[in-house]
Order: C-alpha cells, then sequence, then structure tokens
C-alpha cells in the first residue's frame, strides 16, 4: 500500500476556492441578459448555496466514516468499485474538458489567434500531468503563489476599472423571471465541482474544520459579486456585446494613461484552468489506480487531448461537453454518491483510515 | 537522466513557442494608431493611419459606406497586414458624426480586438486637416481630451462611454468631446443625441 501525505486542509481549500473562481474568468454570457444586478446577486446566492449543500455527503462521510468515497470503493468488492471508479474517471474527464474547451475558445480567439488551439491544450496538459504526477499536495502549494497572483489581478483590474464606475437609479433595481433565475442560478452551480474533487481526496488532508468550505464559498461568492459588479457598473452594456466580460473587464482597467491588464487576466486563466486540471487529473488517477501513477496520467491525458481533438472538428460533440445542464446532472450524482458510501461503510465494516505524518 | 530530459525538452519548447517563427517586422505589420472618418462629396472616407517614428502620418484613405466595410477594403486592397488593436484614437469629423455613431459604434463594440477605453472625438474640418499634415496633432489632442476630462468628468471620451450612453438612449443626450481648431487646438463639448446632433459650446 502506498505512504499516504495528509496535506493542510486548509491549503486545500484555498486551491478549491481558487477553482472555483476561476468560473467567472471564462464567463461567456451565461448570465441572462434581462436580469438586474440584484437579481444576479440572489441568483448566486441560491447556487452558491446549493454548491455548499453538495459537500455534505462527503463531509458526513469523512466524519462518519473517516474516509472518502474513491478509498472506500477500492476497499470493496470489485461490482462496486468498477462501476463507481468508471464513474468518477469518466465525470473528471468531462469537468476537465468542460473548463479546457471554453478556455482554449478563448485564448484563441482573445489572445492569439495566429495558434493552433490543440497546440494549446497540448502545452497546457503536458503541463498538468507533471503536475498531477507530483501530487495533489504539490498542486496545492502552487495555490499559495496563485492566490498571490490572482489578489494582484483582482486589484489592478477592479482598481483600474474605480473611476469609470456609474452607479444610476437602476443599481438597485430588480428584474428577472423564472426563466432567467435558472438560467443563473444553473451557472452559478458550476463551483459545485469542487465538492465533487473534495469528496474524492478529503481523506487525505488534515486540520479540517467545517468552516473551511463555507469560507472557500463565501470568497467565491465576494469575488463573483465584485466582478458582477463592476461589469454592470464599469462596463455597462458594451459587455453584453462582446464574448467573455470579464476579459473586457480587464480591458477597461486603466490607470492614468496605462490601460489594459488583459494579460494579467489570461495568466490568471492560465493558471487557474491549469490547477483545476491537474487536481482533476490527481482525482482520476486516484480513482483508477493508485500505485502507477505517471502512467494512469497519461492514458487519461491522452484520452483528453483525443476527446479535445474530436471536439474542435464535431461541433455536437463539443456541445455535448460544453453543455451546463449535463454537467450539473453530472455534479449532482458525484456529490451525492458519498452518501452510498455510508451504507457501504456499514455493511462492509470498513476500518477508519489513521493518517501517518 | 530523466531530470535532464525534462530540462532539455522544456528548453527546446522555451525556444519553439516563442512566436519567433511567425513573426512580423514591425515596420511591415501596418499596426494603425489612428483612424479619422470625414465625409467627402457625400460618402464617409475612412483615413487609418499607421503608427510611425516620423513626424509625418502615414496614412490610407478609403471609402465605404461603413467601418466594416472600410477595415475590409484597407485590408485586402491596401493593407494587408491591418492590425487594428492598438488604435488610440477615432477622430471623427461633424459631418459623419452621424452615421458613424449610428452604425460604426456598434460594430465596434462587437469586435474583440479593439480596445475600449480608445479615445472617440468630434473635430471640425480644420483639426482634420491639421490632423493629416502631423503626427503631433494627435498628441495635442490627447492632451486636451485629458484636460477636459479631468475639468469635467462626465463628458464622454472613449468609445465605451459613448456606446454606453448611446445604448442607455437617454432623451436628454450626452456630452463627448469636440476639438475645433482656431489658432491652437481648443477642446468643447458636444451635446450628442440619438437622432440628432446639438452643438452646446
Amino acid at each position: 500500500m502506498p505512504i499516504e501525505t495528509p496535506f493542510s486542509s486548509k491549503r486545500f481549500l484555498l486551491a478549491l476556492m481558487l477553482a472555483a473562481c476561476s468560473v467567472i474568468l471564462l464567463q461567456n454570457n451565461s448570465l441572462s441578459k434581462n436580469s438586474s444586478f440584484l437579481f444576479e446577486l440572489a441568483c448566486m446566492a441560491a447556487g452558491l448555496l446549493i454548491c455548499f449543500l453538495c459537500f455534505i455527503p462527503a463531509l458526513m462521510l469523512r466524519k462518519m466514516r473517516g474516509a472518502d468515497i474513491l478509498r472506500l470503493s477500492t476497499r470493496s468488492p470489485a461490482f462496486i468499485k468498477l462501476p463507481v471508479a468508471v464513474f468518477y474517471a469518466c465525470y473528471f474527464v468531462y469537468t476537465a474538458l468542460y473548463f479546457l474547451i471554453p478556455y482554449t475558445d478563448m485564448f484563441h480567439s482573445k489572445y492569439y489567434p495566429g495558434v493552433s488551439p490543440c497546440l494549446i491544450t497540448v502545452v497546457l496538459l503536458g503541463c498538468c500531468v507533471y503536475a498531477a504526477v507530483k501530487g495533489v499536495n504539490v498542486v496545492t502549494r502552487f495555490g499559495i503563489f496563485l492566490f498571490l497572483f490572482a489578489m494582484l489581478t483582482n486589484i489592478l483590474m477592479f482598481g483600474g476599472n474605480l473611476t469609470a464606475l456609474e452607479l444610476t437609479a437602476s443599481s438597485v433595481s430588480w428584474q428577472g423571471n423564472a426563466g432567467d433565475f435558472w438560467q443563473n442560478t444553473r451557472y452559478f452551480l458550476t463551483p459545485a465541482f469542487i465538492a465533487v474533487v473534495f469528496a474524492c481526496l478529503n481523506a487525505d488532508i488534515r486540520n479540517f474544520r467545517l468552516r473551511q468550505p463555507v469560507c472557500a464559498l463565501f470568497f467565491t461568492g465576494l469575488k463573483y459579486a465584485a466582478v458582477l459588479f463592476f461589469i454592470r457598473f464599469a462596463v455597462g452594456a458594451y459587455a453584453s456585446r462582446q464574448e467573455y466580460p470579464t476579459f473586457v473587464l480587464s480591458r477597461t482597467a486603466h490607470f492614468d494613461r496605462f490601460a489594459g491588464v488583459e494579460s494579467f487576466y489570461l495568466a490568471l486563466a492560465t493558471m487557474s484552468v491549469f490547477m483545476i486540471i491537474s487536481l482533476l487529473l490527481c482525482c482520476v488517477t486516484k480513482a483508477i489506480d493508485r500505485e502507477k501513477n505517471l502512467r494512469t496520467v497519461i492514458l487519461f491525458t491522452l484520452i483528453l487531448l483525443a476527446a479535445y481533438t474530436v471536439s474542435a472538428y464535431l461541433h455536437s460533440a463539443k456541445e455535448i461537453l460544453t453543455n451546463p445542464n449535463i454537467f450539473i446532472i453530472f455534479t449532482g450524482i458525484a456529490a451525492l454518491l458519498p452518501l452510498s458510501g455510508l451504507i457501504m461503510g456499514r455493511k462492509s465494516n470498513v476500518p477508519t483510515l489513521v493518517h501517518s505524518m | 537522466m530523466c531530470r535532464l530530459l525534462c530540462i532539455v525538452c522544456s528548453m527546446a519548447l522555451t525556444l519553439l513557442l516563442t512566436g519567433c517563427s511567425n513573426s512580423r517586422q514591425i515596420e511591415s505589420a501596418a499596426i494603425i494608431e489612428n483612424v479619422s472618418v470625414d465625409r467627402q462629396d457625400g460618402r464617409l472616407v475612412y483615413t487609418f493611419y499607421r503608427l510611425t517614428s516620423g513626424d509625418k502620418p502615414w496614412g490610407i484613405s478609403v471609402s465605404a459606406e461603413s467601418f466594416e466595410e472600410a477595415c475590409k477594403r484597407a485590408s485586402e486592397e491596401y493593407i494587408p497586414n491591418l492590425s487594428l488593436s492598438k488604435l488610440e484614437l477615432l477622430l471623427i469629423s461633424e459631418d459623419a458624426a452621424q452615421a458613424v455613431m449610428k452604425t460604426d459604434l456598434p460594430y465596434v463594440a462587437t469586435q474583440p480586438f479593439f480596445s475600449p477605453v480608445a479615445y472617440l472625438t468630434l473635430c471640425d474640418d480644420r483639426t482634420m486637416e491639421e490632423f493629416e499634415k502631423t503626427n503631433r496633432t494627435q498628441q495635442l489632442i490627447e492632451q486636451q481630451l485629458i484636460l477636459l476630462k479631468n475639468h469635467n468628468p462626465s463628458v464622454s471620451i472613449d468609445y465605451l462611454s459613448v456606446f454606453n450612453h448611446l445604448a442607455a438612449g437617454r432623451e436628454e443626450g450626452f456630452p463627448v468631446a469636440f476639438i475645433y481648431s482656431e489658432k491652437e487646438l481648443k477642446v468643447a463639448e458636444y451635446r450628442l443625441y440619438t437622432k440628432k446632433l446639438t452643438k452646446n459650446n
């Protein structure tokens, strides 16, 4: 059995928070155009509340069994172990593509149209393979650096738009209907994937406190609210005419004669997607085969690359891989699956894991 | 051994991904710094001014119905490597303002390569002539715009602000900058309405 290396839960939740925050960076007009700012905030609160509920099955499993769903399934009979492993492997591959495709699209259309999207993908996945082989501990260490860089970028993005803020009487209006509510809330449910990553890796973390996921989602909400606020009141109607409103926000940031911090924004988006995919590859490794780390990571990276290439040439495949409804349903099932671990645990009487330092 | 291989691969990748293989000399890249729009014989004429280090501007004039058509014609017929991502100023003559505001601004707002904070101003015919003569005029216009903005923050001097005001469609209109030339360049406010233009000062 491989030696477990427990790591700080604060660092892990920080990495998950950064992964959740990156969702707003890749936003491509996913929110309803008819809804007001306050309505969007309400949708965001509802979405993030559901995201928190997705953490609960994994928290219960950790408290009652001291393990995560993947660890429990590996100690179960083959007829349980195999479907769980296949399901989570499919989920993590799908999620990785769900973020990879919009990112490469954005990079290609906004920053460097001269380069092939497949080349960007190859380079990004190459870095992710290295990080995933090193393990979650190393990826979360990278999160500390990313956190500081994200702080700097956000300060530049928001500070540079402060002078352009234009608050009107409509700032406090309430506008939106049931359809808008569903569309917006569905978008704000996207960070729920961090609950699944947590569900699969939480047995390896120590010093866990319940307030940590709450804080992670709270700060994610703050970041979303700030971005939405500045897009709405500093960029205004111009943002709705453009793809990727957050990118526009970074372009409109200006300090005196110095204008545009889109390079910072793209670097942040790149590093965030890199961290998400690395974390997901770590989860895949754990779901499939924990002892042959490198081989599993390379295998799944090739699968990712193949699926990406198919999506680049087949539009219907791309639509399936970036469909928010499929993603939400998939995430819901993956987040709820640890509940079955409680039953599995009772029946098979799996012993509580003892971490070695 | 494995580490050495990784280092060699990383160095090779660093060299390959510099983008130098697809590079262009800055002189041949045709980076457009300013665009002026004027009306001549009833038709709109768009002049694309390239980024140059000299004092004399280098401009290509294209007659077209809209900015979209002008960009297309300019890149097809005159400037193959036209790049508008560094556009700093869109100078519009009084006569052309109506057409530009109605058709060109919505087009510019949908294009990812334009900077939303590029300056936009109206001007009189003499300023347009001055602009064609020397690059220094551009600097003077920018200085005047910044002064005006500092003096009156409600004046719209960039695309973003002008587009948002137009999209809001307020009846009372909104002020934009107007550059005029007497002995020297001066700036005034111009109240712009969705349907008609009225000079304020």
